[in-house]
């Protein structure tokens, strides 16, 4: 038989579990938006990146349209899209982490190319794996990261001189540059399972808080 | 009739982000299809060419890369030239041809590409006016680069780049660095990325 103190600790556990869930939704759909707005900026960034750096090629003295510029506008714009479709749409949903960190990475690998291959153009990735940290959700890192070792193992098959600058590197060479990006998420997974830690004893905590208050006051009132 | 475990809304949803992943993955696939097809490449003689006006100093490498100013693939080409220099230093004679093709006022050449040339230590930067070098060097396509060794025979000619305009380790690269050390090169040819340098080049049409 269920005693009064059984049950006050079932109701707290419940208002605990309540609060956690509010305020990860809550998280969730205020870093959807926020990256939405992000993925919007970093559109326009390669758009103008393409028309102030590299608008026209060259045939000799015939100038012509440069195809960065409508790689900036139609694939970025089409990469951008449905991420920051979702986020408005279907905010807090997984899936809507989920391709938010696929557009997010997407958007790297083709500001890589818009810039040249920049060296300092990779370090977008791991501001962009810094942004999903957000969430609290290391499965939306793990998403990322596939992106970059897809991108990686895909070029270094088909087209490995454009990454490895050799013909046939060996076919581990795609992990030693996954490494860095391996190396970045061991410390955002542990800062997520660790927020996420938190933000269940902050909701614990307050549900204390709370019941507390309803025995002085259901006290007060006798 | 069982229910479904998700709403037809979010089975939308999830049929819309499919659709998006494949135009997506196929959209950079194209990127890099593009990307790594290389220019015309050079019918480089194979000895130094006495029509040249160009000067190659005995005893020593010459590196020649031929650019089209405004190209901006070959800013990566430029970019890559400077990680050379830093390496090979003064043990080549390096020179950087920039296009100024057939009816363009004197000075067209001096573009943004021309100062970062002229910045990288140890370069002479020449104007190539109508093309004349490039047609004796057989070349096509910018940032092409040809290097002679010290008895003036042609042993590389190709790119320094591994993709159009894209920066980053290279066949070219590497095999330059070995030819200077004088190491075993493993290759003579690699293929070149950048606009091309003849006005007229139908089969070209569109690439930069």
């Amino acid at each position: 038989m269920m005693t009064e103190a059984n049950r006050n600790v079932e109701k707290l556990v419940r208002i605990a579990d309540e609060r956690f869930d509010a305020h990860r939704d809550a998280n969730n759909r205020y870093t959807d938006r926020m990256l939405a707005y992000l993925l919007i900026a970093e559109w326009v960034f390669g758009v103008v990146l393409s028309l102030v750096f590299s608008p026209d090629a060259w045939e000799g003295k015939t100038r012509i349209l440069n195809i960065h510029v409508p790689l900036a506008v139609l694939l970025g714009g089409a990469i951008v899209a449905v991420p920051v479709f979702l986020a408005f749409v279907r905010p807090g949903w997984t899936l809507t982490r989920h391709v938010i960190a696929i557009g997010q990475l997407l958007t790297s690998a083709l500001l890589i190319h818009l810039s040249g291959g920049r060296i300092e153009t990779h370090f977008h990735v791991f501001g962009s794996l810094a942004f999903l940290a957000f969430y609290r959700d290391w499965k939306v890192l793990i998403t990322g990261t596939l992106v970059v070792v897809a991108d990686h193992f895909l070029r270094g098959t088909f087209y490995p001189e454009s990454v490895y600058g050799v013909t046939n590197p060996e076919w581990w060479r795609f992990l030693e540059h996954a490494f860095w990006v391996v190396f970045i998420d061991i410390v955002l997974v542990i800062s997520c399972i660790r927020g996420v830690k938190e933000m269940r004893r902050l909701a614990e905590q307050s549900a204390e808080l709370e019941a507390v208050a309803l025995s002085h006051m259901t006290a007060g009132a006798a | 009739m069982m229910a479904l475990p998700i709403s037809r809304r979010d089975l939308g949803l999830v049929s819309l982000a499919v659709v998006w992943l494949i135009v997506v993955v196929g959209g950079m696939a194209y990127t890099w299809r593009y990307k790594t097809i290389p220019g015309k490449a050079a019918a480089a003689p194979e000895r130094w060419p006495a029509a040249s006006e160009l000067r190659r100093p005995s005893g020593r490498p010459t590196l020649v890369l031929l650019a089209h100013p405004r190209c901006p693939c070959s800013r990566a080409s430029i970019a890559e030239l400077a990680r050379l220099q830093a390496v090979v230093g003064s043990r080549t004679h390096s020179i950087v041809l920039f296009l100024r093709p057939e009816g363009m006022p004197e000075g067209w050449e001096r573009s943004d590409l021309w100062s970062r040339a002229a910045e990288i230590p140890g370069v002479a930067v020449v104007a190539d006016a109508d093309g004349r070098e490039a047609r004796v060097f057989g070349t096509h396509t910018s940032g092409e680069v040809l290097y002679y060794d010290r008895s003036g025979t042609l042993a590389y000619s190709g790119g320094l780049t591994g993709a159009r305009g894209h920066e980053g380790t290279s066949a070219g690269f590497r095999t330059i660095v070995s030819l200077v050390r004088g190491e075993r090169a493993d290759r003579r040819e690699a293929p070149v990325f950048g606009c091309s340098l003849d006005t007229k080049s139908a089969e070209l049409k569109g690439r930069t």
